[in-house]
């Protein structure tokens, strides 16, 4: 029973991370209409800055949650930047876009791997959330119900942002129509931006949230990159709620996927992939952004 | 003639390397209504996405109040006063009515005479969009879809309005209404490019004429010279 219960709520908080992950994924891939190869990249990096912050190693240390912000705020300017000085230059070639975010992704890759070495680097659980919760006869790590809840405030963080707000009906706008946005005169190329950072962000965000479980790795990136797609494939490109709803079923399907059917792991993962893009090929929640 | 409001002059646009525009000129007044003629596949809808920028030409100039705007960005054209109330109407499905609305507004470009349009004028234009506001715009009919779209450009407080078929796939009466309302746009002095297959809705309303004929310009006059002549339009538009 509590074994169950335990995978059920790791598969939520599981489900939360990838929220987190894919949420800016999404609404990349339905803004530009690339996958962004780049973003589990964001969020290896993001767990990277943010162990570095921890550590002290920069001659002051910071407490879990400033450093979680601060490397979110660097991975987003690091993809505001990306979107600016490369993406930018190649609009209207989808193709050319991927292959340079997966190139981006590879050095990246190359970088981290200098900068951090090849060993994993374990993040200490924030101070205060170490502890455990009782329910009934199963016992669950607080940090990982703690997951949950901040991946609840950003899920209605983020749909007040698109559905309250000018800026979130321009996005919508965006993804709806992009030419005839700019025709209406919304400058697409500037969502463009805010968007790329956004979602660079939220994913760098997520890395390090996701460090005290995951731990910091080479090839951490290209572990979170292929559930990120298979997320929004799921869910639909550009839609939220899609995100949402496709990252807690992922969540589920990869812990008891692994739990039960270890060596059909990834089997069990992309098999609704697989179904999806063939009977429903615009994703459970396509065309509705929230 | 009456200073213009947007030219094209010698036109080349390419589809690939399919070429869908040659040489195309033509000229909208001030305050003018020029009607676009002619069958489908015509270029009728291609002129329209070189003027807003969507196409970019390949050779010739387009000029909004004398200043070129050729291959200028979308959003640029826009900033300088150029609306379009697109073929199939094009309105934002998964925003609301008022967000449709929300996310083209745009202050008075200067040199604009009317009083500015807000979204409190529009609804006063269209009272059925008022009453649906909060509805998401995909849920609209065809006829609400097409006010929702002209709101949407009259937002951007336009200098030229361009309306690429605006009566297509509407009942009779909603083509009435829509008709209606380009009359009273025209007369607060709009400038307005309107495309149609059919000449019968244009040349009551319309200034001048161009009727396009596989990518050229096949006639340009005024709209009342061509009504008296008895021009035989029909080896440029078909029967009708």
């Amino acid at each position: 029973m509590s074994f169950w219960l335990l995978l059920t709520v790791n598969s939520i908080t599981f489900g939360g991370l990838l929220f987190l992950l894919s949420a800016g994924f999404s609404l990349i891939f339905g803004l530009m209409r690339i996958p962004n190869l780049t973003h589990g990249s964001m969020f290896m990096v993001g767990a990277y800055l943010g162990s570095t912050f921890l550590s002290g190693a920069l001659g002051f240390t910071s407490d879990f949650w400033v450093a979680a912000i601060l490397s979110a705020i660097e991975v987003a300017v690091l993809g505001a930047v990306m979107e600016r000085l490369l993406l930018r230059r190649l609009a209207g070639q989808p193709l050319a876009q991927v292959l340079v975010t997966l190139g981006v992704s590879l050095m990246v890759a190359d970088l981290c791997l200098m900068g951090w070495g090849g060993d994993p680097i374990s993040v200490a659980t924030p101070e205060g959330l170490g502890g455990f919760v009782r329910a009934g006869p199963a016992v669950f790590p607080l940090y990982r119900v703690a997951v949950i809840g901040i991946a609840v405030v950003f899920a209605v963080v983020l749909w007040l942002m698109l559905d309250r707000t000018r800026l979130g009906a321009k996005i919508r706008a965006g993804v709806d129509d992009p030419q005839m946005a700019r025709v209406v005169g919304i400058r697409v190329s500037q969502l463009f931006t805010i968007v790329f950072g956004l979602g660079a962000g939220l994913a760098g965000f997520a890395g390090m949230i996701g460090a005290p479980i995951l731990s910091v790795y080479p090839g951490l990136d290209q572990d979170m990159l292929p559930l990120a797609l298979v997320v929004v494939i799921l869910g639909g490109t550009g839609s939220l709620l899609g995100s949402f709803v496709g990252s807690i079923l992922i969540g589920f399907i990869y812990n008891f996927g692994q739990a039960l059917l270890p060596e059909l792991a990834y089997f069990v993962l992309f098999l609704p992939m697989v179904i999806v893009l063939v009977v429903r090929p615009q994703g459970l929640f396509g065309g509705q952004i929230l | 003639m009456a200073n213009s409001a947007l030219k094209l002059a010698d036109i080349d646009a390419f589809y690939g390397d399919s070429h869908v525009l040659q040489k195309v000129s033509f000229e909208l007044g001030e305050g003018h209504l020029l009607g676009l003629l002619g069958r489908n596949g015509a270029g009728k809808s291609t002129c329209m996405n070189v003027s807003v920028g969507l196409l970019p030409p390949r050779a010739g100039a387009v000029e909004v109040f004398g200043a070129p705007v050729t291959r200028l960005p979308p959003e640029e054209i826009a900033a300088r006063g150029v609306a379009l109330v697109p073929q199939g109407r094009r309105i934002f499905k998964s925003l609301t009515v008022r967000e449709n609305l929300m996310v083209a507004a745009r202050g008075v470009i200067p040199g604009t005479t009317h009083a500015p349009w807000t979204m409190e004028t529009i609804f006063t234009m269209f009272p059925r969009l008022a009453e649906r506001h909060a509805q998401m715009a995909g849920y609209l009919s065809g006829g609400e879809q097409q006010m929702l779209a002209i709101g949407r450009a009259m937002m951007s407080n336009p200098r030229v309005l361009l309306m690429d078929e605006p009566s297509e796939g509407l009942a009779p009466q909603i083509v009435a209404e829509v008709m209606a309302t380009i009359r009273k746009l025209k007369e607060s002095g709009l400038s307005i490019v309107l495309v149609e297959q059919s000449p019968k809705l244009v040349f009551d309303i319309a200034d001048d004429i161009v009727i396009l004929n596989s990518g050229r310009v096949a006639v340009v006059s005024t709209a009342a010279a061509l009504k008296n002549d008895g021009v035989d339009l029909r080896q440029h538009l078909g029967v009708f």
